[in-house]
């Protein structure tokens, strides 16, 4: 951390954030570049945010029909059409080790691991790759990741509040509340750096004695299996790391928000009013990134339990409600406008992505962004052909504009989009190899994780890199 | 099976495994290798290993999840017809189910086993939120609440359980809060800070509604007679700021009528902070407009500003196109008869009340609370100068066992490095306190001992596991003095705690947390019913659904009554909310009142109440299936194996063709006869229920949307698998009570499930079946065999 102290000069004033426009270039990232030439990291920021929907869609108005470059948005993804270029969207990937499952399709979305329902096995999961490319990038910023959920804290297994998994496979729990995670990057250090450096320190001679306490007992179990003492310690581990890198931040101011661009994330959203708090969520991710508070976001707009109903288009069912639509037209067209809503909203988040500048390219070239479910049919929890798009990361050397499509070459005739083709595509994966692995290993190669493969992955999609 | 003898395993396992292998073996022999014989080795044997597995020398390995996946693999494949594959000769139906559920037994098992301590030598059992919350305020005296967002994370449950030790887990971010919390609630227990000085915030109707028109109303002479109305519905409207200065214990005070109109329901009070989803009040309010009552609460408060919303959250008309909000002219509120024209009516010509009404007079925030000063916690603390002495009679009390001297030690280093940085003696010990409080031994229950084995617990882990057990909470002075002269693992002894701790208040917990988790009452409203198909369900009817199943479990324990009344009963506890939706009439106010049953009623006992009969529906519709697992898991105590991958769906409803029950629907779906034998097993347990839809009201046909003719009648009627007929619900309960020593085992099995934080496996069956057996005598009753479980040698087992 003594590259951050010894260019305290670079940033000993305070730096604001021009609110009025947001195409306006951001002072902090450009302020920051000499700081980022000096730490090793000489590239310009690589960032991720994944965004997950519960409970699949319906595909009959989701699934794109022509393959390739020259594809047509279908009805779900229109909102989306002035990002056409900048998007990549999927059909016929799938989790191997999640087929046959069901809610657990959440807990296993980013970490891709075998997880029994009900079966014999305790539920364990693995590292989540949100958080393999945390480690990588973390160190450069003032937090390694940012975890959103529509439910605050981590929910039950296979029921999860959260998209992320740390290295033992422990959940993340996650925040739903914007003020408390606005506060939570741009507030005041209570009562000054002195203090602030005082609590730190404080706060580390009583990590370091605890540490010191659980290890003596360590010592003595001599090489037992792997137990809760070693998941206590290493999480007291990661929380004094995170305290001394909070220590060698505190020099640095914190980027100050405007008032008028902060006050969106002062008042109260209620969840009832479902289009406001999600264009407040994603508001929040953009400005994380902005400010370069962090570089991996995690955010469940719904979770498998807890998918908002939509009062003002007239939806009052939650979505989990939808999804159990056992083929009702109603409740399928339902199903339908819910997606085209959230896809509305997602649009607006691109939108924001695109009009902030990162330097001399817009924020989305530097920002991949995965979204979709890990549910496909969600009236029987079926998990192949489940609704996946990855767009942004251009300026990664991602190439977008395209339909890949994993299904069309296994069928025997043109999409139909017929109820029966939709719940048979879903079923089972009419491609193997397709594998959503092989999008979050191209992922992690784009953020410079050193990985050659993720989990059951065959290698990064060669049509998009 | 040579695995299985490795030293790491204790003696206890080691003898339960010998006893469970018998059986194993002869089924394994017997059963499951000449069906891979026939159908499988030819693939998966010596020669060929298609997909790398060889099943003909399988062997079952509960400590391996390697080979345990294998099985689980195995029984998924032939479950769902996959394996053998088309053009094999297909095996029968009852030969798959054999096979099946005899690897479903193996894997049950498996999972248990991994989850006893028994092959660790010291077992860390993390506590709950509620657990730490409740523990602190034992040891502090403080009211932290855990569920803010400023408290702790929520906990993950197994089979319901949300206190199963494998699965309750820690990252960072729990560390991170564990740290925050403990330095807030030391802030607020000791009196290191300026005495807080005890105010009232009084809010007035001027202060609330009307500003800016006191004046006026005083120059009118009837300002003190100006009051608030409140009409259902108005979630959003009535909110206003408060600022709390100092966190603490504060009383919340109203003063309102709430006005019922005739045969109508009465108005409810929700006082509500939105910003940390925190309802601080919620009852009815049924006091006529002259006579208005106080209603107080005591509330935890963190200091901060919050709006406060003032509900009235009985459902009502929407308010919101005739709301008398003034607009220049004031139209004060004073009484019911002074309406004028344009404004929202709420009363009849003869002025008796038309709508639900709340009519708030004042609202009293008085606080903080602080009883002595320096606070108790304070005093007990801060004993000596000796900064060593403190941390040690701290720490004794805090990990609930003595301490060494060595532990303070390494305690002391927060101390001194507070001191350098120039804190006060005070301060400096306090951050050694919030070491003691982050420290392992606070936040897990730790069984066991590094130097030894240990098969069962010491005094002091007794003590602990009897306390969180009855109370969610740490163990008091008299259990920790009787650990210390080593009295507790006197049987005797461990009845009589047992007794006096069910008496006193903090059995609340037990009472409370048991059956929500067994019962599995956290999914009730976890999939909202829809509003267009049930319009009737609101806040209050879930509320009042949970409330009488708690209620009816805390009667039962309370009177000592027997587990029979689990099964079927004449009476329930229930409130005026619950007593509409029933259809049963004179129950008055939202308190629980045990009201006798009549057949006609269609209820008694837990399986008909509406909290069970909505938490196995979706929000749509009753799931006899969900209904018939639930059975299974909860009533029975057998849980089915999973269904296989990827079913398809129940058949799209045709506008056209006939109006079918989802029984009917039920039935064609599972006319393939791989699936009729795990269902034939679920559905007779869920389909007797089918009287009762999704949100639990009694009925006799199904509603149904689409389709021709008449809504159908419905047919509860089945036959279990042993070949007994099933008529209705009402049969059914029979049954069960029938078999009440079958049910009896099963609630054992959950209450030591909840007891010792993991599931039973086999080789605590026997210790199960005395303990059942020993409680038939007096007819099963519930504390009683609290008390024998408590007393039994599996309470003592690691």
């Amino acid at each position: 951390m003594s590259n951050i102290q010894s260019q305290r000069w670079l940033l000993n004033r305070r730096h604001f954030l021009r609110g009025l426009g947001t195409t306006v270039a951001l002072p902090l990232l450009d302020a920051m570049v000499p700081l980022r030439a000096s730490a090793a990291a000489t590239a310009k920021p690589r960032r991720s945010v994944f965004v997950y929907i519960p409970n699949g869609v319906n595909g009959m108005t989701w699934q794109c029909t022509k393959a390739g470059r020259g594809y047509e948005l279908s009805p779900s993804l229109k909102p989306l059409a002035k990002h056409k270029e900048d998007f990549t969207v999927f059909s016929g990937l799938h989790h191997p080790n999640g087929l046959g499952q069901a809610h657990v399709c959440a807990d296993t979305w980013l970490t891709g691991a075998k997880i029994d329902a009900q079966g014999g096995r305790k539920y364990e999961n693995t590292i989540s790759c949100d958080q393999m490319m945390a480690e990588v990038v973390g160190q450069q910023t003032r937090f390694n990741s940012l975890e959103l959920s529509i439910s605050t804290g981590t929910g039950q297994p296979f029921n999860s509040n959260t998209l992320a998994f740390s290295r033992d496979g422990v959940p993340l729990p996650a925040d739903d509340n914007p003020k408390i995670i606005f506060n939570r990057l741009f507030g005041e250090e209570v009562g000054g750096i002195g203090a602030q450096r005082a609590r730190l320190t404080k706060r580390r001679s009583v990590l370091d004695a605890v540490l010191d306490d659980a290890k003596s007992l360590r010592l003595a179990l001599g090489t037992d299996d792997r137990t809760k003492l070693d998941e206590y310690m290493h999480a007291v581990r990661d929380v004094e790391q995170r305290t001394e890198r909070l220590d060698a931040w505190l020099d640095i101011p914190k980027p100050v928000v405007e008032k008028n661009l902060a006050a969106p994330f002062q008042r109260d959203v209620p969840k009832a009013q479902a289009g406001e708090y999600w264009r407040t969520m994603f508001d929040l991710i953009v400005l994380a990134l902005r400010t370069d508070m962090t570089r991996v976001v995690t955010y469940m707009n719904g979770s498998e339990g807890n998918g908002l109903a939509i009062p003002e288009i007239q939806i009052t069912q939650a979505r989990h409600n939808l999804s159990h639509h056992n083929g009702d037209p109603v409740v399928l067209d339902r199903l339908a406008k819910s997606d085209a809503f959230i896809m509305q909203q997602f649009a607006h988040f691109l939108d924001e992505l695109r009009a902030v500048k990162d330097g001399d390219e817009p924020l989305l070239d530097r920002t991949m962004v995965l979204f979709g479910s890990g549910m496909s049919y969600g009236h029987s929890h079926c998990n192949s052909n489940l609704p996946i798009l990855l767009a942004g990361g251009k300026g990664l050397g991602l190439k977008h504009g395209q339909h890949l499509d994993y299904n069309r070459p296994h069928l025997k005739e043109d999409y139909t989009l017929s109820y029966d083709e939709w719940r048979s595509l879903c079923g089972k994966p009419k491609d193997g190899k397709a594998r959503l692995s092989n999008v979050l290993v191209t992922m992690l190669q784009k953020m410079e994780v050193n990985a050659e493969t993720f989990v059951d992955s065959l290698g990064p999609v060669s049509e998009i890199v | 099976m040579t695995r299985l003898l490795l030293p790491a395993l204790t003696a206890t396992a080691l003898l339960a495994s010998h006893a469970a292998m018998g059986a194993k073996s002869r089924d394994l022999t017997g059963l499951v290798r000449p069906f891979f014989e026939q159908h499988c080795n030819s693939c998966h044997g010596a020669k060929k290993q298609k997909g790398d597995l060889r099943v003909d020398n399988l062997i079952v390995d509960l400590q391996s999840p390697k080979i345990m996946g294998y099985w689980e693999e195995i029984m998924s494949r032939i479950n769902s017809g996959d394996m053998p594959p088309e053009d094999e000769t297909r095996p029968k139906p009852e030969e798959i189910s054999k096979v099946a559920d005899w690897i479903l037994l193996q894997l049950r098992e498996a999972e248990t086993v991994r989850q006893s301590s028994a092959g660790e030598r010291v077992a860390f059992r993390k506590l709950t939120r509620d657990e730490y919350g409740n523990t602190v305020r034992d040891l502090l005296g403080v009211n932290f609440d855990v569920k803010a967002p400023s408290g702790l994370p929520e906990d993950p449950d197994w089979k319901g359980f949300e206190r199963i030790g494998s699965v309750l887990t820690l990252s960072p971010a729990h560390i991170e809060k564990y740290l925050s919390a403990a330095d807030a609630i030391l802030d607020e227990a000791l009196s290191l800070r300026p005495e807080p000085k005890r105010e009232v915030i009084r809010w007035e109707a001027f202060d609330m509604r009307w500003k800016g028109f006191k004046e006026e109303y005083q120059a009118r002479g009837i300002a003190d007679k100006v009051r608030i109305e409140i009409v259902p519905r108005n979630y959003t409207t009535d909110s206003w700021n408060i600022e709390i200065k100092t966190t603490g214990d504060y009383l919340l005070r109203l003063k309102l009528s709430g006005l019922r109109p005739a045969g109508g329901r009465a108005p409810r009070l929700k006082v509500y902070m939105s910003s940390i989803n925190t309802t601080l009040i919620e009852q009815d309010i049924d006091a006529p407009e002259d006579k208005p009552i106080i209603v107080e609460a005591r509330v935890h408060l963190v200091a901060g500003k919050y709006p406060v919303r003032i509900i009235n959250s009985v459902p009502g008309p929407n308010p919101e196109g005739r709301r008398s909000r003034h607009s220049g002219t004031p139209n004060a509120f004073t009484n019911t008869r002074s309406r004028v024209p344009w404004q929202l009516k709420l009363t009849d010509d003869d002025f008796k009340p038309i709508q639900p009404t709340l009519i708030v007079d004042t609202v009293e925030w008085d606080g903080p609370i602080v009883d002595v000063w320096p606070t108790k916690a304070h005093q007990k603390i801060y004993v000596s100068k000796d900064a060593r002495e403190i941390l040690t009679q701290f720490a004794t009390r805090a990990w609930r066992r003595p301490v060494q001297a060595k532990e303070i030690e390494r305690l002391m280093k927060p101390v001194n490095k507070s001191l350098e940085l120039g804190d006060s003696f005070e301060v400096a010990v306090k951050n050694g306190l919030i070491g003691v409080m982050c420290a392992k031994s606070f936040l897990y229950l730790e069984e066991g001992d590094a130097s030894k084995a240990a098969p069962t617990l010491s005094d002091y882990e007794l003590a602990s596991r009897l306390s969180y057990f009855l109370w969610s909470s740490m163990p008091d002075e008299h259990l920790l003095e009787l650990a210390k002269q080593g009295r507790l693992h006197d049987a005797k002894t461990l009845r009589a705690e047992v007794q006096r701790m069910l008496r006193d208040a903090k059995a609340q917990e037990f009472a409370d947390s048991f059956p929500r988790q067994w019962l599995q009452l956290r999914k009730v409203g976890m999939f909202p019913p829809d509003k267009e198909l049930y319009p009737d369900y609101d806040e209050n009817l879930e509320q009042s659904m949970v409330a009488e199943t708690l209620g009816f479990f805390n009667e039962v324990l309370k009177r000592n009554g027997s587990l029979r009344d689990f099964l079927d009963s004449d009476w329930s506890m229930i409130n005026e909310r619950l007593a509409m939706h029933y259809g049963i009439e004179g129950v008055r106010g939202d308190q629980l009142q045990r009201v006798v049953l009549k057949p006609e009623d269609h209820r008694g006992g837990l399986l008909t109440q509406a909290s069970v009969l909505s938490l196995t529906s979706d929000g749509t519709r009753h799931r006899p299936v969900h209904r018939g697992v639930w059975m299974l898991e909860s009533i029975i105590g057998r849980p089915p194996p999973p269904p296989p991958a990827n079913v398809p769906a129940l058949t799209t409803p045709d506008a056209k063709a006939k109006k079918t029950t989802v029984r009917e629907k039920l039935e064609l779906h599972r006319s393939d006869p791989n699936c009729t034998a795990c269902h034939n097993k679920i559905d007779p347990l869920g389909i007797a229920f089918d009287n009762y839809d999704a949100i639990g009201r009694w009925r006799t046909v199904e509603t149904i949307k689409d389709g021709t003719g008449g809504d159908p009648k419905l047919d509860p009627s089945g036959v279990l698998p042993d070949g007994r007929a099933v008529a209705d619900a009402v049969a059914l309960k029979k049954i069960l009570l029938d078999d009440e020593a079958k049910f009896a085992f099963a609630v054992t099995e959950k209450l030591a499930t909840y007891a010792l934080r993991r599931g039973m496996n086999f080789s605590d069956r026997d210790e199960l079946k005395r303990i059942v057996e020993a409680s038939k005598a007096d007819g099963y009753k519930l504390a009683s065999l609290i008390e024998s479980l408590v007393a039994s040698p599996l309470f003592l087992k690691r």
